[in-house]
């Protein structure tokens, strides 16, 4: 129903053109439900639909961009974009070139529906609710199908459906606790029961006297989810083309050979993890594997059309914000089995939290430690400890610190529902960390 | 914004035990200019309805931009039955008529010249002078100028009578210039990325004083090429305005909220170390520290005269001579937890339900001018401009990075420095304010990206600060 009308409605738009104007239109649908938990009961719940149509609009070499929202009645969206229109030819002409323009081509046709299976809200309430009857739950679930398209006037027609679900969630023992997250192609009660055992069953290891680190270096294991919380920051501006170009790279000197990663590192960009489409907002087709960091060494940076056109060099069809869409870094050689074993002595890292850049410039990144970190001594779990800060640079973690990675890597669908739900997805090992800096 | 909430009012007045809506019209101009040349011109025009309703004293949303007959039944429609399903496990039993009051109102931001008598086209010239200005200075590798201009329209009826208009015009201002040098590279902004932020008309575009102002901005970034890294040691520290504002929003604004303390955005942004009993007991800070809820402040990127439930939003205390008075959590919270609280029960749009937010939060001043405080320092460092933030989840244990500081020295204001940071634990930290400058040097900053909530949410925020001075602070550089 939404392809077709939005086929009847770009048509009828782009008659609209005159001479040398030309338009792309990038549409976000979504039809959501949200509920928000806690005290293992219902805090709020929340039904949304959302019809996104971002119009970029180009005239001699110009470019301007305006969203607009749908009402699926095809006379208001008309009248709307109608008045967006005139806008934009009342203030084109007074504007500049930009040296990142962009002319709006023909990118070609796709189309991916994926489906998931899942229960219906009615159902989902008392199942989530009924393993969290014993224990102080809060969470959020997020469900229902959203749908991405690219037009524009040159003949260009992607389409991306995707339905999906997850179930992001902590469970409490007083002020100790631990995350999990839930999310599946096909709903299997079995796989989420054992998901909800599995968190509930690192809170026996909080329910142990809570021991105070001093701050220094301490060698570190970082389950998946921890290593996810850190390559997070990193992605905010760390491999892409216009925030080297500009100086607000995090990861410049590695760009410029001054600093080096661990051959250990693998990194790539993977659209073949299935959580976001192929194409970018502009309709181009990336590559469905990038590879960023090969063996240490930064190979290729997150480059969309208009930054290679302003710093003349390839584009590999990045989206404009340039952060990795699917971020995965490849597998190591460690059992996650193994992992408090070969750890010894040192942190066990579940989760790492609100992790920012503290220098830039020399790739130096601060956050706490959350949720179910523990100290460790001769492969044993002594307790949990009191959440520690770490200050500590990129070069050092994923550098000369790096001891190993995990064989098995988690996939973590992005959470995100800022505005509206963001696609993409991360892949991440474990990881063992020599002498990870705590400063408070 | 042609839907009448009102004759929707009367259609759905029997939907559910309650039930509200509030049409939200969101003009955005979001416009950056680098170096001179169009970077993004961006704009946004967001209009959507929310609706609340109750059933069995629980209250669920919608939020639609389908604003048709078949768009808003189905939105509804959808609510019902996800309300009937969650309310046989809702956290509480809310009476409707003591969490949505009646009231009948409007606020208007004040202004002398409506943002929608400027242009696109006038205000990229603005951006396009200023960043050329920064742009000028040898050095400067990239200059950014660039401005979110908001108009927002909210219109409000509920079925308890409510009827309340707020129209807001809002103005973040950014501008910043990078600068390089033999491989250092600085960078140097107006207060902080898009800190500047204000309820205002299309005065503020005033080229002359911002290329003054610009010409600063670019001049620093480059004399903190040749600066000094900020040492490493435990010493007095005088904090500006422009640092002050995120200092105050992470360490008091967010570990206030009732939602927090009650245990709501656990699994997201996290809990608060502040206890329900804490209130009207704890020193939160030494006596020269006054904060309070001010949502009636002129030109404050926060103010408003009703929050999203309609409740009247008033001035009021929070911390009072060091002592912990009241939280921050609207009528819902306040309710929950039996605790004092205020009006600020906000959503980022109509897509997203009201939850608690902080508003204006602002600190009082004291009796000092900066030199005298200065003054008194034998030695310390005085940061501007917040560059890096980051705090725990019971909001404890905090770090800041600022863009640009200054060494104090027997009383005066020496060498300047790079990479100036802090770190510390936000009880002992704020005991130790020694002292404040007074009501005249109070500067007005705030943000339009707090992020909270699940489905998560940005709200504005609007800070207010004289220069505060602590004792016993780690302050690090790079």
């Amino acid at each position: 129903m939404i392809k077709n009308y939005v086929a009847t409605l770009t048509s009828e738009l782009f008659n609209l053109l005159q001479n040398n104007e030309t338009v792309a239109l990038s549409f976000h649908f979504e039809d959501s439900h949200f509920i928000r938990f806690n005290q293992s009961k219902v805090r709020q719940n929340t039904y949304i639909r959302q019809n996104e149509m971002a119009i970029t609009f180009q005239k001699n070499l110009k470019e301007m961009n305006t969203v607009i929202l749908l009402t699926l009645d095809f006379a208001q969206d008309l009248k709307k974009y109608q008045q967006v229109l005139t806008d934009f030819r009342k203030n084109i002409d007074r504007i500049d070139i930009s040296p990142k323009f962009t002319a709006v081509k023909n990118n070609g046709h796709s189309e991916l529906i994926k489906k998931v299976l899942r229960p219906d809200l009615e159902q989902i309430l008392p199942w989530i609710l009924n393993h969290f009857k014993n224990v102080d739950m809060a969470g959020f679930w997020c469900a229902g199908p959203v749908i991405k398209i690219s037009v524009n006037s040159l003949g260009q027609f992607h389409y991306f459906e995707m339905d999906n679900f997850f179930f992001d969630y902590s469970v409490f023992d007083g002020d100790r606790a631990s995350k999990g997250t839930y999310s599946a192609q096909t709903w299997d009660e079995t796989h989420f029961n054992k998901n909800i055992q599995r968190t509930i069953s690192k809170l026996q290891n909080l329910n142990k006297p809570r021991i105070q680190i001093k701050k220094g270096q301490y060698r570190s294991f970082l389950e998946p989810m921890a290593v996810a919380e850190l390559l997070g920051t990193i992605n905010w501006g760390g491999f892409s083309q216009a925030a080297y170009q500009q100086g607000n790279c995090g990861l410049k000197k590695l760009k410029n050979g001054d600093e080096t990663l661990s051959s250990l590192l693998n990194l790539n960009e993977n659209l073949s993890l299935g959580f976001s489409p192929a194409f970018n907002e502009s309709g181009e087709i990336a590559p469905s594997i990038l590879n960023v960091i090969k063996n240490g060494q930064l190979i290729e940076l997150a480059t969309s059309t208009a930054s290679a056109n302003e710093y003349h060099t390839e584009s590999n069809f990045a989206e404009s914000h340039e952060s990795l869409r699917s971020l995965e870094v490849q597998p190591g050689r460690l059992s996650q089995e193994k992992s408090l074993e070969t750890l010894g002595t040192g942190l066990y890292l579940s989760n790492l939290h609100y992790v920012n850049w503290s220098d830039l410039q020399n790739a130096r990144l601060t956050g706490m430690t959350r949720y179910a970190c523990y100290w460790v001594e001769n492969s044993e779990i002594v307790g949990p400890i009191e959440d520690m800060r770490f200050d500590d640079s990129v070069y050092n973690l994923f550098g000369k610190n790096l001891s190993a990675l995990t064989i098995e890597q988690e996939l973590y669908p992005s959470t995100m529902t800022y505005q509206k739900r963001q696609l993409g997805a991360t892949k991440v090992p474990g990881a063992l960390i020599e002498d990870f800096n705590f400063t408070l | 914004m042609q839907l009448d909430i009102h004759h929707l009012l009367k259609k759905y007045q029997s939907a559910a035990d309650f039930i509200s809506f509030t049409l939200v019209h969101e003009k955005t101009r979001d416009l950056k200019v680098r170096n001179g040349t169009p970077a993004d011109l961006n704009q946004f025009d967001d209009v959507g309805l929310r609706i609340e309703l109750m059933v069995n004293g629980h209250m669920g949303y919608a939020g639609t931009c389908e604003l048709t007959s078949e768009g808003i039944d189905h939105a509804i429609e959808q609510a019902k039955i996800a309300t009937r399903a969650a309310a046989n496990h809702a956290i509480f039993n809310f009476d409707p008529l003591k969490i949505r009051p009646k009231n009948l109102g409007s606020y208007q931001s004040q202004r002398q010249k409506k943002l929608d008598q400027i242009s696109t086209a006038e205000i990229y010239d603005f951006l396009k002078y200023t960043s050329l200005k920064m742009k000028s200075e040898p050095l400067v590798i990239t200059s950014n100028a660039d401005c979110i201009v908001i108009e927002c329209q909210h219109a409000y009826v509920n079925s308890n009578g409510a009827q309340i208009n707020q129209d807001f015009n809002l103005v973040g201002l950014s501008f910043s210039a990078t600068a390089e040098k033999s491989g250092e590279t600085q960078n140097r902004t107006f207060h902080g990325n898009r800190a500047k932020c204000l309820q205002i008309g299309a005065e503020i575009f005033d080229l002359n004083q911002y290329l003054e102002i610009c010409h600063g901005i670019a001049q620093e970034a480059v004399e903190l090429l040749s600066a000094e890294n900020c040492p490493n040691e435990n010493c007095d520290l005088i904090i500006a305005p422009d640092q002050m504002y995120m200092q105050i929003h992470e360490s008091i604004g967010h570990p206030l909220e009732l939602d927090r303390i009650l245990g709501d955005e656990r699994n997201f942004a996290g809990w608060s170390f502040v206890q329900p009993e804490d209130f009207g007991k704890l020193q939160y800070g030494s006596p020269h520290l006054n904060v309070v809820f001010d949502p009636n402040v002129e030109h404050e990127f926060a103010s408003y005269s009703y929050d999203e439930t309609g409740n009247p939003a008033e001035r009021k205390y929070l911390i009072r001579n060091g002592l912990l008075m009241n939280g921050l959590g609207g009528l819902e919270s306040q309710i929950r937890s039996g605790l004092p609280g205020v009006a600020n029960s906000r959503a980022s749009s109509w897509n997203r339900p009201p939850i608690d937010r902080m508003a204006n939060i602002n600190l009082l001043g004291g009796d000092l001018s900066l030199d005298e405080m200065i003054s008194k320092i034998e030695r310390g460092v005085l940061m501007r401009a917040n560059r890096s933030w980051s705090i725990d989840d019971y909001r404890r244990k905090f770090q800041f990075g600022c863009e640009y500081g200054k060494r104090i020295e027997n009383g005066r204001l020496t060498k300047t420095l790079k990479n100036p940071n802090y770190r510390g634990i936000t009880v002992p930290f704020w005991n130790n304010l020694a002292g404040l400058t007074g009501t005249n040097s109070i500067d007005i900053h705030g943000s339009p990206y707090c992020g909270k909530g699940e489905p998560s949410q940005v709200i504005r925020v609007g800070h207010a600060s004289p220069y505060a001075w602590f004792k016993h602070v780690d302050v690090f550089g790079a």
